[in-house]
């Protein structure tokens, strides 16, 4: 598989603060990925370097291409949308579509004015006379008629009520996602995303905790629920993190033999959310 | 190119300021032509005539230049600061447009298409109050506020003067685009303050005062560059009466303009200041 993406000790400092330190990070074309991290966690910072808008050390390579000196041919074949509130307050929807369709050559204007013909967005509206949802809409109006081969999403529901969520993920699913895209996105709601995915990296504190196929989770990674009596075996088993559930205690096991721990109770395939959780207070990475 | 072209009209839908403010203006001096005292001397010597007509559309050129210079002014500390500021750079850098091609329609925009602006409304604005004054004053056509030679004089002057202030200015461009991509806030605090420090820590410590001189020159010195002020052939106060040079080419001094080291070495720092502002906008994306 051809990577799309590839960066090795990929660090970056504010000042004392590190960002990221040394995160390495391969992605293949084809795939959507979850970028997961509690907030501060260098998710953002991460996405910038890799779409070219922050200085970063260390070697990056997206689309063959370097991304902060080469940002503008990289447009061409990657987009993305950096939380959704950011269309100017100014500018008009009709406006906005014949910009992009002059500047951009990959952009279809059919496809986003067919967008919008199905949402009640008149061309003459400012963005500031749109709802947030609204303005949503007429972002991935935009960036959906972009044939690009890498679409990135920065918490792209950030501050959106469940409705305008529910759209956004529906319209990212039916009408854009084919095996030809490759798709990154960040947040913080694991839930929303999970069924979306077919990667998972975590990231905290700067480092890449995870990053692993969806089908790969589900083999290396095993909840068993124990019950009390058995609970000291459970832990000889050295389980990376345990959570207290119900008057259960739940072990979580990485790269562990399933046959070995049926004895201990129920096991289970984490969900993303809980594996999530498991990782970043566990520890051990 | 294609692109260029498209940059400079997005500053018009952003900055609608650009054609409005010039519309407001020059309406407020229509009404003024309209309602307002007008009087017109009773000048018989052609030398007056030629010079009376001259500095009424000088006067209205100035008029709008000066004002549209205070725009300019803040226009180039805000437009590289506001996108930052409400975070669409995140969606105009999602676009494949350089950032020299960015900063660069800017710079344009403020250099030459708001002079162009001005000169334009200026022209309208002063065909419209010389043709009101006219009819109150029942004055004939061919007075002195027709005077077809004049008129396409002015135009060789207002050309020469976008020229010319376009190349003089640009270190002030470059450093009021450099502040606005490089500050976090008060962009017009940051704009004057290190020049300021500047020079009183050289009239403290120095006791001398190049920076002072060097920046008082640079903000008014383009009239001494750029036209005759000298010689029987330019413009000469005697007594009461002014008198114009008698064709705009003995008023405008190109040669001069183009031999002053003045000219060439604050080009080549408004250069400068442009690429690193360039620079900063290529790394920096929010505030």
């Amino acid at each position: 598989m051809a990577l799309l993406i590839e960066a090795r000790d990929l660090t970056k400092k504010y000042g004392a603060h590190v960002a990221l330190d040394r995160a390495n990070l391969k992605i293949e074309a084809g795939r959507i990925v979850g970028l997961i991290g509690p907030n501060g966690a260098g998710k953002t910072t991460a996405l910038r370097a890799i779409l070219g808008l922050t200085s970063y050390e260390g070697q990056l390579t997206v689309l063959g291409r370097e991304p902060l000196r080469q940002r503008t041919s990289l447009m061409q074949d990657a987009c993305f949308i950096a939380d959704v509130a950011v269309l100017p307050a100014w500018l008009r929807v009709d406006q906005a579509i014949d910009f992009v369709a002059a500047v951009h050559p990959r952009f279809r204007r059919d496809r986003a004015t067919g967008f919008l013909a199905k949402t009640q967005i008149l061309g003459h509206r400012r963005m500031r006379e749109l709802s947030k949802g609204m303005k949503t809409q007429v972002h991935l109006a935009l960036t959906m008629a972009i044939d690009a081969k890498l679409f990135v999403l920065d918490e792209p529901t950030l501050g959106l009520d469940i409705l305008a969520r529910r759209t956004f993920y529906d319209a990212l699913v039916n009408d854009y996602m084919d095996e030809t895209r490759t798709i990154l996105i960040t947040t913080h709601q694991v839930e929303e995303v999970e069924n979306l995915l077919t990667d998972l990296i975590f990231i905290d504190k700067g480092r890449i905790v995870l990053d692993s196929s969806l089908e790969d989770v589900a083999t290396r990674f095993v909840a068993v629920a124990v019950a009390a009596d058995r609970l000291d075996a459970g832990r000889a088993a050295k389980p990376f993190y345990e959570r207290q559930i119900l008057g259960k205690s739940e072990l979580y096991f990485e790269n562990a033999d399933r046959e070995k721990l049926a004895p201990f109770g129920e096991l289970r395939t984490p969900s993303v959310a809980d594996l999530f959780v498991a990782k970043l207070s566990g520890g051990a990475a | 190119m294609n692109t260029n072209m498209w940059l400079i009209r997005r500053e018009f839908w952003e900055n609608r300021a650009i054609w409005l403010l010039p519309a407001v203006f020059g309406a407020m001096l229509i009404v003024a032509a309209l309602f307002g005292h007008v009087q017109l001397p009773a000048l018989t010597s052609p030398n007056e005539i030629h010079t009376f007509g001259a500095a009424f559309l000088v006067a209205f050129g100035l008029m709008f230049y000066t004002v549209m210079s205070v725009y300019a002014t803040w226009y180039l500390l805000d437009c590289l600061y506001a996108d930052r500021k409400d975070r669409s750079i995140l969606f105009w850098k999602s676009l494949p447009i350089s950032d020299t091609d960015t900063v660069i329609s800017k710079l344009i925009v403020a250099l030459i298409v708001i002079p162009v602006v001005s000169f334009v409304a200026a022209d309208i604005t002063a065909l419209l109050a010389a043709f009101i004054v006219s009819i109150r004053l029942r004055a004939s056509i061919g007075s002195t506020l027709w005077q077809p030679d004049v008129w396409l004089q002015m135009q060789v002057l207002w050309i020469y003067t976008v020229f010319t202030a376009a190349i003089w200015y640009l270190p002030v461009a470059g450093w009021l685009m450099l502040v606005s991509a490089w500050a976090k806030r008060a962009v017009i605090l940051w704009s004057f303050l290190p020049p300021l420090v500047l020079y009183i820590i050289e009239r403290w410590f120095l006791g001398t005062n190049v920076v002072g001189r060097v920046i008082s020159r640079r903000l008014t010195g383009l009239p001494a560059v750029a036209l005759n002020t000298s010689g029987g052939k330019s413009w000469h106060v005697d007594g009461d009466t002014l008198t114009l040079p008698s064709s705009v080419f003995h008023f405008i001094n190109p040669s001069g303009f183009f031999a002053s080291p003045q000219v060439w070495i604050g080009a080549a720092v408004g250069v400068a200041l442009i690429i690193a502002a360039i620079q900063l906008r290529m790394r920096r994306s929010e505030i």
